[in-house]
């Protein structure tokens, strides 16, 4: 029966092939040109010179690039908990029976992730402004004067500060994954778990976690690869300044290849941050599958 | 067999969708490209008087044209940039002219804003598909001829109709070796000018601004009480403080020679103690002076003018592309302080030694032409014939008379009386009271102003020394340049 409404195995490779050429074209081809321009010396031109590993040796000593990683890592961090945890605490809060209009909770909380990063990036920009900053204003109004600063422009503050509205505009996005999750577990576990006299954090940790590890998983996956290619919203809030202070990986590659024109070590840079996304999301999925089994056992 | 025949066909109207797709992207491009002309055409009638008497001058030269088919060309006077910017204005008013007499040409234009287009050329250039005609910015020229990027245009621009009316400094940063690749476009402009206010500065006990950093400091007292910033500047884009103050202070304590050295690799070099005091004095004033406002590493200079404009800053220091914003922004809505707008150089440093009423002014692009034109001789005849006009008097007339502006070619007589007081005095404060200095990066390489750049945010912030940002560029030079 089902045989007969299975097409043939061609039909179906002819059916698939055009999106996978299309595929291969816009995500392969390109990661392997890269990945052939980062042996050559390529000052923007025609001219390309061969160079062996040397892009690669000046990656490795590179101390700005190694600092861009940084600050990747600490964006993923910071995501990780902030994005996450925050998004995980208000699914619970949004289930629980107390709130009310929990339709527009939902709406209002996915709204930033709507909002575009340059447009977000302008906006924090305003609240962050030294003179007319809603955050000044408000030291001001307090008559803490002495707090105030010029906040994108304190090098130890600066990753901080920009990682708030990247944290703010993602905690809707996993909200709904999260919540999704959530609705398909069946109801009844929570009200035997309640009969037995758990409470709302002990439900929270004991039954929902285990239960939706996967989406979890998930999530997490989506959060480190979503950091390791930071870009949009430093590049219109700090331009990775002051210095490098806020500089990441994606936006050092794009200032080496388009401000300094030096193609050959751009490709370089963006094969290294392929190499390193692919190890953190490796490294951080072994490391969720190893704590979870370790509850298990 | 019918499913079969289904599925090819699908297949084929996937695939040919597809194409489709891809092909009608590069369709539309010439649609608004055609817009973008047509406006531009539109414009134009306003100023047909100034228009008919440049077309017969340059009649001689258009009517070698031979050449029919298409030209395209590349630049970023768009036409958001065009209103109130007496450059891309011109460029585009002439360009149009050019297009209307050459019936036969059709040609295509790319219009990009200017960091977009910065980006854009960059990849081209890279991929080996420049267009036929675009702008060469002054510090790529010396890698891009290398290349084999740029045609070069030293006898074409020597026998050019207008070559006893260039001004020939401005070549300077597009010649390599003794060859011209560009003709210098747009309106030369300062890129280092104070902007005060009088009347604050008369209040202050200042009847003019000060001449050195020692008064300025004095006076920032004063206005500090008031809550006033005295100086307001902005470099959150990086290159700020580059192009609009350091390459000016610098000269003042290196002197011309230094950087021409510099450019002809003949020894000079960042970590000449001449230029470690430029970049050390430029520490002190941002980092150890209340001078000037304390978030100028945070906003850009757009943000930087508005503190001018609103009255919390009693001067801004700037481009002329500051000047012409607050210009025609003053105008429109405080007279008062419109009238009270007055023009600096920037003050001398009491160590430095060298030219205290300098100021840095140039062309930084050229219009260039792609080699591969050069395998059409006609076509060639013809973008060189659009180069020539474009920079030459027709240009020239246009900003002149419409807003007191001087280009590649010189004008003969500008007659200044038919404007406001303001825009006369940034005319001879411009191109007659002070003296000139190089834009630095007109010249050398992206790479090493990149790493300047960047590392002069941390050195006016105090937490890296003058000497550690010279070595930096230094090491940057020796390897890219």
């Amino acid at each position: 029966m089902l045989n007969s409404i299975k097409p043939k195995g061609r039909t179906v490779f002819l059916y698939l092939l055009v999106p996978v050429v299309f595929f291969v074209f816009t995500v392969f081809v390109p990661l392997v040109t890269a990945f052939v321009y980062s042996f050559f010396e390529w000052k923007g031109g025609p001219k390309k010179t061969f160079i062996g590993i040397d892009n690669y040796v000046q990656l490795f000593h590179d101390a700005t690039f190694w600092q861009s990683f940084g600050h990747n890592i600490y964006l993923v961090i910071a995501c990780l908990i902030g994005q996450i945890g925050i998004a995980f605490i208000m699914v619970m809060i949004v289930n629980s029976k107390v709130v009310k209009l929990k339709g527009i909770h939902r709406t209002f909380g996915f709204f930033p992730s709507t909002i575009s990063a340059v447009c977000l990036g302008l906006i924090w920009n305003m609240i962050y402004h030294n003179q007319y900053g809603i955050i000044n204003w408000f030291l001001r109004l307090i008559g803490r004067d002495d707090l105030c600063k010029v906040w994108l422009n304190e090098p130890k503050l600066v990753m901080l500060l920009v990682s708030i509205p990247l944290i703010w505009q993602y905690i809707g996005y996993y909200m709904v994954i999260i919540l999704s999750a959530i609705s398909s577990i069946d109801t009844e576990i929570f009200e035997s778990a309640e009969i037995d006299g758990a409470n709302g954090v002990q439900r929270a940790l004991y039954i929902t976690l285990p239960l939706i590890k996967n989406t979890m998983l998930v999530c997490i996956t989506l959060c480190v690869a979503g950091n390791m290619k930071a870009f949009d919203n430093i590049f219109v809030m700090t331009k990775g300044g002051p210095g490098t202070a806020s500089m990441v990986m994606a936006m050092y590659g794009y200032q080496i290849s388009f401000n300094q024109s030096n193609m050959g070590y751009g490709s370089c840079i963006s094969v290294g941050i392929f190499v390193l996304a692919m190890l953190v999301i490796g490294g951080s999925q072994a490391l969720v599958k190893l704590l979870t089994r370790e509850k298990e056992a | 067999m019918k499913k079969k025949l289904l599925s090819a066909l699908l297949s084929v109207a996937m695939i040919s969708s597809l194409l489709v797709g891809c092909g009608s992207s590069a369709d539309t491009t010439t649609d608004t490209t055609e817009t973008t002309e047509a406006e531009a055409t539109e414009e134009a009638p306003a100023e047909e008087e100034t228009a008919e008497e440049a077309t017969d001058e340059t009649a001689a030269a258009g009517d070698e044209i031979t050449y029919a088919g298409e030209l395209e060309i590349m630049h970023y006077s768009t036409s958001e940039e065009s209103e109130g910017n007496g450059g891309s204005d011109g460029f585009r008013t002439v360009l149009a002219e050019w297009d209307e007499a050459h019936p036969d040409i059709t040609l295509t234009q790319n219009v990009l804003a200017n960091a977009e287009y910065k980006t854009q050329i960059a990849t081209l250039a890279a991929a080996d598909d420049l267009p036929d005609v675009f702008l060469l910015q002054g510090m790529n020229t010396i890698a891009w001829a290398e290349q084999g990027l740029v045609y070069d245009l030293t006898d074409d621009i020597k026998s050019s109709p207008y070559y006893a009316d260039y001004n020939t400094s401005y070549f300077a940063p597009f010649t390599v070796d003794g060859k011209m690749y560009g003709y210098p476009v747009l309106t030369g402009g300062t890129c280092t000018v104070v902007i005060y206010d009088k009347a604050m500065w008369k209040e202050a006990g200042f009847d003019a601004f000060p001449t050195t950093w020692e008064d300025v400091e004095k006076a920032s007292e004063y206005f500090n009480e008031q809550g006033i910033t005295t100086v307001a500047f902005g470099n959150g884009g990086k290159w700020q403080a580059n192009s609009c103050f350091l390459s000016t202070l610098g000269n003042r304590y290196t002197g011309p020679d230094w950087f021409m050295s510099l450019i002809a690799k003949s020894g000079a070099a960042f970590t000449d103690d001449e230029f470690v005091a430029a970049l050390a004095e430029t520490q002190k004033l941002f980092h150890d002076t209340k001078i000037f406002n304390e978030d100028f590493n945070a906003v850009t200079n757009e943000d930087a003018r508005e503190y001018y404009i609103s009255g919390d800053a009693a001067a801004f220091i700037g481009g002329n592309w500051d000047e012409s914003y607050i210009w025609a922004t003053l105008k429109d809505s405080n007279e008062e302080k419109f009238n009270n707008i007055g023009f600096a150089v920037l003050p001398q440093p009491a160590d430095a030694t060298y030219a205290p009423n300098s100021q840095n002014i140039g062309l930084g692009y050229a219009v260039a032409i792609n080699p591969k034109v050069a395998d059409d001789p006609e076509k060639l005849a013809a973008a060189i014939d659009l180069a020539e006009y474009v920079t030459g008097p027709a240009f020239a007339n246009y900003v002149a008379t419409n807003y007191a502006l001087g280009g590649l070619t010189k004008v003969a007589d500008v007659d200044l009386s038919g404007f406001d007081q303001i825009t006369q005095d940034f005319y001879n404060w411009s191109y007659v009271d002070t003296e000139t200095c190089e834009i630095y990066d007109s010249y050398i390489s992206s790479a090493v102003w990149d790493v300047l750049n960047t590392d002069l945010q941390t050195l006016m912030n105090g937490d890296i020394t003058p000497e550690e940002v010279a070595a930096n560029a230094q090491a940057a030079y020796e390897a890219n340049y």
